[in-house]
């Protein structure tokens, strides 16, 4: 019996880290583009993020066959023609937070990631910038940027480059809740 | 004795995760990493999308809908025999006639259940149908395909000189059919369809022709680019009527084409022997023969217009 005692000892002791670690399953991500003939806007509650506040690491990932449009139309060629979904389910962003605020007090912190975003199966280096708010000891995170099609691979034909905006806005909401 | 051992290998192999875990930051990544992952791992398999680009392939419809208040347009065309007797260059290859054209409406009242009618120059028929997306092909093979029930109920409305159509009855048909697809990668789909037709009075008025044909239908599509792709569509009926009939003669429909899709539009350039459209035409009544010339250009124009509400914009 002592053993297990012993045991559950070391495990707490080395699993202690994990206070620091912040988790969101549900995170809101918005894409917007304005176009001559219709507007692209769509949006997901699928996402998740993982936030280290020892560290400073950030992860986002999103299923792109989550997002939903108001066209089912819509929808589907961003996933079968743009996004490729079937090769590329996810979007994902790893980074570290340049300037780590104090996050035991409550407060909004403008922060500074600096990553790599994959999307499409492209990686880019992209520091971005965002806002830590923490509200009644509960964290949360949000950020606004822009993505190029061309900066990612992601082909916009001729033929219908009007329906297209050759940049995205994306919007980014998560709010975190400890690990475990 | 084991016991000892065991906990000094806890011991060890716990000391050593947090020494890694103090000295190397890599080692937090790949933890924040495996937790990302363990996250946002799939749970089931999500339905398989466009696992073809319309409703319609050549002569097929696909098990593909229209979905929830989407009206789609068909426009669709076949031109006369571009070589044989009735081709060549006296009627620009066939570019002179029309072998059939078909207006048609498809209208999503759920996103798996569509109402279509259609109209086509061939018999004048005029035909209103229901198509169900019954199951799903699934990512994760759960369910390895996708199946499509049609049933449809066609009019011949036209006046006629003969006693055929005293009986009112004589002008309806009826269609049943089931479309089995698979997509096999983004690039090839294929499906195959049992199908059964029911003409009240068999046309054409031979002695001998059957009401009830059951046909077998294949078809597939190979996109070459993102945008284009091969399509391949065959028809068989089974019937030993057609078979044995020689004057006139049948043959089983078989289409060839290229299909373009542009956002909004699905565009089919095809040549196909059938010289009919709908169904109820074109499985029983196919007399054109690839091997006599006897061939046609043809195009599908799919358009689909969206009647959902749009919600208001968060920006």
């Amino acid at each position: 019996m002592k053993y297990i005692g012993v045991i559950l000892l070391v495990w707490f002791a080395t699993n202690r880290a994990g206070q620091d670690i912040y988790v969101c399953k549900n995170a809101v991500v918005t894409l917007y583009s304005k176009a001559p003939i219709e507007d692209i806007d769509a949006r997901t509650d699928k996402g998740t993020s993982v936030l280290n506040t020892a560290t400073g690491d950030v992860a986002f990932s999103v299923p792109i066959r989550s997002f939903k449009f108001d066209k089912a139309l819509m929808q589907e060629h961003f996933n079968e023609n743009y996004m490729e979904s079937d090769k590329y389910p996810q979007a994902t962003y790893k980074g570290k937070l340049t300037n780590k605020p104090d996050l035991s007090k409550d407060g909004t912190y403008p922060v500074t990631v600096a990553g790599t975003f994959e999307a499409h199966g492209v990686k880019q280096s992209r520091t971005i910038p965002g806002t830590i708010t923490v509200a009644n000891g509960t964290i949360s995170l949000s950020s606004e940027f822009m993505v190029a099609c061309k900066d990612h691979k992601i082909d916009i034909p001729k033929l219908v480059f009007q329906n297209i905006a050759e940049t995205i806005k994306i919007k980014v909401t998560a709010v975190y809740s400890p690990y475990k | 004795m084991k016991k000892p051992l065991l906990l000094i290998l806890l011991l060890f192999t716990a000391g050593l995760l947090k020494a890694q875990t103090k000295t190397d930051s890599t080692a937090v990544a790949t933890s924040t990493d495996s937790l990302m992952k363990t996250l946002s791992a799939p749970t089931k398999g999500e339905p398989v999308i466009a696992t073809f680009k319309a409703t319609r392939l050549i002569l097929s419809q696909t098990t593909e809908t229209v979905k929830k208040k989407e009206l789609n347009f068909l426009v669709i065309h076949r031109f006369g025999d571009i070589g044989g007797a009735a081709g060549g260059g006296k009627t620009l290859w066939g570019l002179d006639n029309s072998s059939d054209i078909y207006i048609g409406f498809e209208y999503g009242l759920t996103d798996n259940l569509n109402i279509d009618f259609g109209r086509s120059k061939a018999e004048q028929l005029i035909e209103l149908g229901l198509k169900y997306n019954i199951l799903h092909q699934k990512t994760d093979n759960s369910m390895p395909v996708a199946i499509t029930l049609i049933g449809k109920t066609a009019l011949k409305p036209y006046h006629v000189n003969t006693n055929v159509f005293d009986d009112y009855s004589n002008r309806l048909n009826y269609l049943a059919q089931a479309v089995i697809a698979r997509k096999f990668s983004p690039a090839l789909s294929l499906q195959v369809s049992p199908i059964f037709v029911r003409t009240n009075l068999p046309y054409p008025f031979i002695a001998g022709n059957q009401q009830n044909v059951f046909a077998l239908s294949a078809a597939g599509r190979l996109k070459f680019s993102k945008r284009m792709g091969l399509v391949l569509d065959y028809v068989h009926p089974f019937s030993n009527f057609r078979d044995n009939s020689v004057n006139p003669n049948f043959y089983d429909g078989l289409g060839v084409g290229i299909e373009i899709e542009t956002g909004g539009h699905v565009f089919t350039i095809n040549f196909t022997n059938a010289e009919a459209i709908s169904e109820f035409n074109y499985v029983t009544n196919t007399q054109s023969s690839w091997s006599k010339g006897q061939f046609r250009l043809g195009f599908t124009i799919s358009r689909i217009f969206d009647f959902n509400k749009k919600h208001k914009s968060n920006y």
